[in-house]
């Protein structure tokens, strides 16, 4: 895959209202810098629901998701209504594979102490912020501990309103250099 | 780097994957295994910062992992996994030292503020440990000494790199001298009227390393009650001097980077731009090729450090310079104790010549100096060194060098009940050396 070429693929889970997606892919094309194309690659998560929990657990929906993953799809976001879920914890807002292909973001939660409903700024703000701060993970950056910054991890979903809709200067560069390095990667893969 | 490292032990696989991989996304290095008698064989290589131990497990309970963990390292902060069913025994689990326990599964909000307040606390003790460090490494200044060829190399080089400004990194074991050859780079240079300034990277606390090093602006902080200058600042027209270089984080290899590329800094909380000149030396004992590949050394801050490099010898492999150091330290701490220590006993030198000396040369200086103290006799007997002491010695199976570093060690570690902290401390090597040690030995707690 020729980087200059790759795109962030959106892939909605189920039927999402377009200005969600409309959203999140300007906030992925201004974070990253690639451009995004919608595709539905993963619609039935089924396999990932736990009946006890009466929630989803994101990881093999994660492997789907980046088994799917078309030729030209650098990254993967995957974007759901469901409740997630990782064994360890209660819930996790979104998830993603560090350094991976693929990552998922729920909206199920995001309305928390927002009264208003699910089309307000204040919630497609959240969204946005969600959806790169996991893309962030698949080009291996960490939680940085600027509390601006858009790849710190915020305890509850309301402090995710303070942060910024910007990576820090530090997770800019280390951006860069992920995004350097899949390019030597690339350049030196045998072409054909 | 610069990042806490946390073990994970749990039967359960899903649960171990999913705590791993939720930990390293905040930038901590995550191990894992399967059950409590591999977390002791992990633990017996490699040093970790916290322990999150599930109480039920097959074989090795939880609670037996933590009496474990705790009897060899009481520093090590353990948090006890559990379900509703196992409150009772996470209740044991704190009276037996345990930091606290987490009900799973857990909140992330939960997990997120427990690690937090430990790597606070881990960090406030490393802060106290710096300043105590520091007040120590004020008062004990050597010259550098070796007559051996090896040492004469050493001079040789150093005399050749000192007169350019180039930057200069040095490697080599712990305690061989880095810093001693880092202040004669200086000494020689022309820059000897300026000022030496040095700064351990993997003494100083994360929070205040980027304060310590840039200086702050009043009211950048709390605790900002003045400006203050930062190293780079107190190194105008002198050496710099970066020690432990590889224990920096990412983010302050960023900004290091920037510095050596433009010499332009800024103060924590300040706008204005600085400029310094100043000659960057930088030391330390990892291999950062190994760092790089593992992606916690950046390569471009690697290349602008390594310009010019050489390796400190460790002091086993230039044994000639021993009798000439042990007087020499014999000297000093003869003066400072008012003692009239005349010299060392040829047995006491034969077994300070056949000791490997793992912690090179200030193993050695604290050896003699321990001598000093405890010796009744005009010269140094054998029995006042702290390498042998035949009423506890195990026996030893040959005369080869590693046989008997494995006796002393395992010596040291029996008679302090296997405390590694203690251990390592008067060995004067780290823990994560002692660790490899006992590894490479494989030393085994008997009775």
């Amino acid at each position: 895959m020729d980087p200059a070429d790759a795109v962030i693929v959106i892939s909605p889970v189920e039927e999402i209202d377009p200005e969600l997606t409309e959203t999140v892919r300007r906030a992925i094309e201004e974070a990253f810098g690639f451009g995004t194309r919608e595709a539905s690659l993963v619609t039935d998560i089924g396999f990932a629901h736990d009946a006890n929990r009466g929630q989803y657990h994101s990881t093999p929906i994660l492997e789907k998701l980046a088994d799917a993953a078309p030729g030209d799809a650098l990254k993967v976001l995957a974007v759901t209504r469901e409740d997630l879920f990782i064994p360890i914890l209660t819930h996790v807002y979104g998830e993603a594979q560090l350094g991976g292909r693929a990552c998922i973001v729920s909206t199920n939660r995001l309305g928390e102490g927002l009264s208003a409903a699910p089309t307000t700024t204040a919630y497609l703000d959240r969204l946005a912020k969600e959806a790169v701060h996991e893309l962030g993970h698949t080009f291996k950056l960490l939680h940085c501990k600027d509390k601006t910054c858009i790849m710190h991890y915020c305890r509850k979903i309301t402090d995710v309103d303070r942060k910024s809709n910007d990576l820090c200067r530090y997770c800019k560069i280390m951006l860069g250099d992920e995004v350097k390095r899949i390019g030597r990667e690339a350049a030196a893969a045998p072409h054909g | 780097m610069g990042s806490t490292k946390i073990l994970i032990v749990d039967d359960e696989l899903i649960m171990r994957e999913s705590l791993a991989g939720w930990l390293e996304r905040d930038g901590h290095q995550v191990d894992k295994v399967a059950s409590g008698e591999a977390a002791l064989e992990k633990l017996r290589e490699t040093r970790y910062d916290i322990l999150l131990v599930d109480i039920k497990m097959e074989g090795m309970s939880g609670l037996e992992v933590l009496k474990k963990v705790k009897e060899n390292d009481p520093e090590v902060d353990v948090v006890m996994i559990t379900a509703y069913g196992s409150i009772p025994s996470s209740i044991e689990a704190m009276k037996n030292g345990a930091y606290d326990y987490l009900l799973k599964p857990f909140d992330p909000n939960e997990l997120g503020v427990l690690i937090e307040k430990i790597v606070e606390r881990q960090a406030q003790a490393k802060e106290n440990l710096y300043l105590k460090q520091q007040h120590k490494e004020r008062t004990r200044f050597e010259s550098m000494i070796g007559q051996s060829a090896t040492m004469q190399r050493v001079f040789d080089f150093i005399q050749d790199v000192a007169p350019a400004d180039t930057t200069i990194l040095i490697t080599g074991e712990t305690g061989t001298g880095k810093g001693l050859a880092a202040k004669a780079i200086h000494s020689n240079s022309p820059r000897r009227e300026g000022p030496f300034v040095g700064i351990n990277c993997g003494a100083i606390p994360e929070h205040l390393m980027e304060s310590e090093l840039f200086g702050h602006q009043k009211g950048a902080f709390t605790d900002a009650k003045e400006n203050k200058k930062g190293r780079l600042e107190l190194a105008h027209g002198g050496t710099l001097f970066l020690d432990e270089i590889g224990e920096i984080t990412m983010r302050m290899q960023i900004d290091l980077l920037r510095v050596l590329e433009d010499r332009v800094f800024y103060r924590v909380g300040g706008t204005q731009p600085m400029e310094a000149d100043f000659r960057v030396i930088a030391a330390t004992n990892r291999d950062l090729d190994k760092a790089i590949k593992e992606g916690h050394f950046r390569e471009d801050l690697f290349y602008r450090l390594n310009v010019i490099s050489f390796a400190m010898p460790p002091l086993r492999e230039r044994k000639e310079d021993i009798p000439l150091l042990a007087e020499h330290f014999l000297r000093r701490f003869s003066q400072e104790t008012n003692k009239s220590i005349e010299g060392i006993d040829r047995e006491a030198m034969d077994e300070m010549m056949m000791y490997e000396w793992p912690g090179n040369i200030r193993e050695l200086e604290n050896a003699v100096e321990r001598a000093v103290v405890v010796g009744k006799s005009t010269k140094i007997q054998p029995a006042d060194l702290p390498i042998f002491r035949p009423e506890v010695c195990a026996p030893v199976k040959s005369n080869s060098l590693k046989e008997i570093e494995r006796v002393h060690i395992l010596n040291v570690l029996t008679e302090n009940d296997w405390n590694i902290a203690r251990s390592a401390k008067i060995l004067d090597i780290d823990r994560s050396t002692l660790y490899s040690k006992i590894r490479k030995y494989d030393l085994q707690k008997t009775g």
